[in-house]
Order: C-alpha cells, then sequence, then structure tokens
C-alpha cells in the first residue's frame, strides 16, 4: 500500500474514533426518570 | 398556569438564570418522589454540544418555574454541589429507572410499560399520570392517584386506572381530577 492509501487508511480511522466518542458522549449524556425510594 | 410536560421534554431542556438570563447548564435526570407524587430534583449535564455531566444538582425548592423552552433558576447558585443537596437529589438511585417498568392494576392486570413521567408544571411540579405503551397495543396517558402505597418490582396502580387510560395530554389533565375525585370515594 502506498503513501495515497494509508493517508486514506489513516483519516478513515480518524473519522470512525471521532463518529464513535461523539455518539457515546451523546448516548452518555441522555438521562433517565429516577424514582426515588420505591418505585411506582 | 396549568401546563403538562412530560420527562422526556424536561430533559434537555436549559436552565437559565432569571438573575441575568445565564445559561448555564441542561437538565439530565429527572427525579421524582413517588411516595409524595411531585419532583424532588434534576441532575445536570454542562451545556455545549459535546460537554459531559455536571457534579452540580438542581433541587425542586430550587426551582423558579419549568416552562415550556427553559428551567428557571434565580441564580447561579440555585445549581449545588450533590453534598450540599437533598440526598435523593445529590445521589440519585440511578438503578431506579422507571422508564420501561410494568404497570399493573391492583387486581393483577398489565396495563403496559412505562414509557415516560407526566408533570403538572408552573406549580410545585405534581406527577400527574405516567405515558405508557399500552399492553394491547399503542400508546397512551393513564394518571396517578396523588399517593399510592409501596409497591414491590412493578409500579402498581388502582384498578379504575384502568377505566381513565387516555389518547393525548389534553385528555389526561382532563381526567386527573375526576380520577382522584373517583379515588377519594372509592
Amino acid at each position: 500500500m502506498g503513501t495515497i492509501g494509508w493517508l486514506i487508511l489513516v483519516v478513515i480511522v480518524i473519522m470512525v474514533a471521532v463518529v464513535a466518542f461523539v455518539v457515546i458522549r451523546r448516548r452518555r449524556r441522555s438521562g433517565g426518570v429516577i424514582a426515588t425510594k420505591d418505585k411506582r | 398556569m396549568r401546563l403538562l410536560m412530560t420527562a422526556s421534554q424536561i430533559r434537555g431542556l436549559p436552565v437559565v438564570t432569571v438573575q441575568g438570563g445565564e445559561d448555564v447548564a441542561e437538565v439530565r435526570d429527572v427525579i421524582y418522589n413517588p411516595e409524595a407524587g411531585r419532583l424532588v430534583g434534576v441532575t445536570l449535564n454542562k451545556r455545549g454540544f459535546l460537554a459531559g455531566r455536571s457534579r452540580d444538582v438542581l433541587a425542586a425548592e430550587a426551582i423558579h418555574a419549568i416552562g415550556q423552552d427553559a428551567v428557571m433558576v434565580l441564580n447561579e447558585s440555585s445549581l449545588v454541589a450533590p453534598d450540599d443537596a437533598p440526598d435523593d437529589v445529590g445521589h440519585p438511585a440511578t438503578e431506579r429507572n422507571v422508564l420501561g417498568d410494568d404497570i399493573l392494576t391492583e387486581g393483577g392486570a398489565s396495563l403496559g410499560k412505562v414509557v415516560d413521567l407526566v408533570l403538572l408544571v408552573g406549580s410545585s411540579g405534581e406527577v400527574v399520570g405516567y405515558q405508557i405503551d399500552k399492553a394491547g397495543g399503542g400508546q397512551g396517558y393513564i394518571p396517578l392517584p396523588a399517593q399510592l402505597s409501596v409497591s414491590g418490582v412493578a409500579l402498581v396502580v388502582p384498578n379504575i386506572t384502568e377505566e381513565f387510560i387516555q389518547d393525548d395530554l389534553v385528555g389526561l389533565g382532563a381526567a386527573v381530577d375526576e380520577f382522584r375525585a373517583r379515588l377519594g370515594l372509592t
């Protein structure tokens, strides 16, 4: 694989990492509905 | 003002100060007390697309108003560290997330699963009902009594709840008073 090939691979890996980071971050931000003590 | 909002409409709302109009946080979790039938507080995210969870929390007593577009607080000091907040808000029991829980009547009939919580905002944050995935298919809303006895794994509601399943929030608003009046008579 030539230089261009490696560059494309690196760009793809970085893009996948960024998308994964954003998705995980957004999911962690979504909250819930929490009942105190016994649930109803 | 009588405004019904679901917890999912409140989650993600910006927290804005009345004094200064600063956008200081974003609502993450909605915490309610089922025995008292009211909102007790919210946990927070920091503002910004990729900002993470905020350590600070907001107790219901410190909320100035909840509107359709923002949760209003007097100033930034309304947001407090977990240790300075009531224990239910400062250290919420995250395993007690009710979304997805089964709803059973006292007679043992399944009404469906909890999709969301419905609150009467503009007052004390009274919990008035649940949005549910009905056991027979489709979605609906059920009113809740002002107080209920302690339940086990599922959420247990009175038998007459089945008669008051509504198709929309407007219907729920009208049904809550009648439902509670009926419970008072039975």
